[in-house]
């Protein structure tokens, strides 16, 4: 009975860490797509995020009427913080990776180099002590807690907030003109060009959704968690694997990658507890491993397209 | 269709039509001069003179050298499309057709020489605003955006126009009722010759006065590839001018007014389609007769 406690309350804390990584794993998946090149800042835009609504809620202070445990202008702050995060991330693409005509692996070596900018600013501005939003932590949801499972409002948040941004890329993708020229771009942008897509302004729309989401991502972290410079930068390889393992450039795939490695990380504890003798600090270990088992499986991930299958 | 082409290109055609070995050298000569005269001037004057680009020419590449990066493809090249006509370009690999149809549509910028559109200027323009000017392209490979369904691979083809997609698209679909009957679903799921079907329809969204299409019959089986073809025939119907490269040079010519033949680069036979396909050389050299 024990496990079963205990698995139910890692789940819930795995739904929420999921939450996290699903944000971050679209925006690198779908600037992987337009860009063509594996953006190693993107853990640290994440971090971008987070600071920038930091500053922003400083700024606005608490107000009195909260939703879910949260000040209604931290949720002002989030999306000011996401704003600055996108441009952010513009301003990089286009005075950094944009000039430089070097391909795909130049370009993602310069990525790193842009990660250490992005982090030296925020830790030579915010240092590299932890932060916390001024926000009260908040004990479990009473009700909640009589089937084990512990979660703040906060947490509720945090999903509910992540279902929405889902959902809206979603309907974005699917149902709009931007989104279907987004996706006409990512898949052939030779021939979006020869229909007549202007396919400059679609790239700087994906850095902005791509990067609004990892803002949006590294917000809800700090919120999980606590602000420090490397909490991005931490999550980056598991967000790499989340994306390889749903099939590089698949949106659908990243977010289905993401919730599986997620929960694979929070549930390792679960191991010892049923006597194997696999300890949490493995947790990325077994995260990895399961991706590359998957891999060998199924190399073009789990939604991605078959190499050569695709139009 | 073939007859208005026969009646307005006679004039072009009697300086071609010499026949036998001097139809290649005429040719070649008729190129050199061209590029040489005209480079100082503007081109429609000396065009009339030459007779090698007439006056009613929709679409004219003169003297162009184009090429990719630094290796050059083209030389010297002049050749043109009237309206409503269709001309084939043939060759050997390498000769550079698809690197005429990539000049005219932008996606390289010539070197030397003009490409105009109805005498404008249109050399090096983007793809998507040579796309709004009336002109449609459809490549070789990777015509169709896979992952996308077949009504969104024809809104994509629809992206620059401004009024309401639905009439137009209503009307390739009373075209192609194959693409009907098969629009909720991904392009990737498509046969090859549905594929280039589709990729032609896409381009036609925008309703072009001039297609370019990078051989249709490739990787086709012969009876699908002749679907292909008639359905190129249909499109020209439509008042389209087609240039087209193809493969398969006599399928190719046969359904078209006018051919080029293209050998490293340069033009070396320009003449009616029929009488390509009667020329001793070019048949010996270019059609495996």
């Amino acid at each position: 009975m024990a496990v079963l406690d205990q698995l139910i309350e890692l789940t819930a804390d795995g739904v929420v860490y999921s939450s996290i990584i699903v944000l971050g794993s679209i925006g690198l998946s779908l600037i992987y797509s337009i860009a063509g090149f594996a953006n190693f800042a993107h853990g640290d835009t994440m971090t971008v995020g987070a600071y920038s609504t930091l500053v922003f809620f400083g700024i606005l202070g608490g107000t009195s009427i909260s939703v879910l445990g949260l000040p209604l202008s931290f949720f002002l702050a989030l999306l000011s913080g996401i704003a600055v995060t996108a441009v952010v991330a513009l301003v990089t693409e286009r005075f950094v990776y944009k000039p430089l005509d070097i391909g795909s692996i130049g370009l993602l070596i310069t990525s790193i180099g842009v990660a250490f900018v992005y982090r030296a600013l925020i830790q030579i501005q915010f240092s590299a002590d932890s932060r916390r939003y001024d926000i009260d932590r908040l004990r479990p949801i009473e009700w909640l807690l009589q089937y084990n499972i512990r979660m703040t409002e906060h947490d509720i948040a945090i999903i509910a907030s992540a279902i929405v941004l889902v959902v809206g890329l979603h309907l974005l993708l699917q149902h709009t003109d931007l989104g279907r020229k987004m996706r006409a771009t990512a898949d052939n942008p030779s021939l979006a060009r020869a229909s007549g897509i202007r396919v400059r302004r679609i790239e700087l729309w994906t850095w902005i959704i791509g990067a609004g989401l990892a803002g949006a991502g590294g917000a809800f972290l700090g919120l999980f968690n606590q602000l420090v410079p490397r909490m991005g930068f931490n999550l980056l390889l598991v967000i790499f694997a989340a994306v390889i393992l749903g099939g590089i450039g698949s949106v659908y795939g990243a977010m289905l990658g993401a919730f599986l490695i997620g929960m694979v990380v929070q549930l390792t504890p679960i191991l010892t507890s049923i006597g194997i003798p696999i300890g949490s600090e493995y947790a990325r270990a077994l995260a990895f491993l399961i991706m590359v088992v998957v891999l060998l499986v199924r190399p073009q991930g789990i939604a991605g397209e078959a190499v050569g299958g695709g139009g | 269709m073939s007859d208005a082409s026969d009646a307005t290109g006679g004039k072009a055609d009697t300086t071609e039509q010499q026949g036998g070995e001097s139809a290649g050298q005429q040719g070649n000569e008729s190129a050199g001069q061209q590029g040489g005269e005209s480079a100082g001037q503007q081109g429609n004057e000396s065009a009339g003179e030459q007779a090698t680009i007439p006056d009613d020419a929709v679409l004219e590449l003169e003297s162009v050298d184009s090429g990719y990066g630094e290796v050059q493809v083209l030389y010297d090249l002049t050749m043109h499309l009237r309206g409503e006509e269709i001309i084939c370009l043939i060759g050997p690999n390498g000769a550079g057709k698809s690197t005429v149809l990539k000049t005219a549509f932008g996606m390289l910028t010539p070197w030397t020489g003009s490409v105009r559109y109805h005498g404008e200027d249109i050399g090096g323009m983007a793809p998507e605003d040579i796309v709004r000017k009336g002109i449609g392209y459809v490549p070789q490979t990777e015509n169709v955006f896979g992952s996308l369904t077949i009504d969104e691979n024809l809104r994509m083809g629809g992206t620059a126009r401004d009024d309401d997609l639905g009439p137009i698209l209503e009307q390739l679909y009373d075209r192609f009722p194959l693409l009907q009957d098969k629009r909720r679903e991904k392009a990737r799921n498509l046969s090859g010759g549905q594929r280039q079907v589709l990729a032609l329809a896409r381009a036609l969204v925008m309703e072009p006065d001039v297609l370019l299409i990078d051989e249709p019959s490739a990787g086709l089986a012969p009876n699908t590839a002749d679907e292909v073809f008639a359905d190129v025939r249909t499109v020209n119907d439509m008042d389209t001018a087609i240039m087209m490269v193809e493969q398969n040079a006599v399928k190719g010519l046969e359904i078209s007014d006018r051919g080029y033949v293209l050998d490293q680069g340069t033009v070396r036979f320009e003449d009616q389609a029929d009488d390509l396909l009667d020329n001793d050389e070019v048949v010996e050299l270019y059609l495996g007769g």
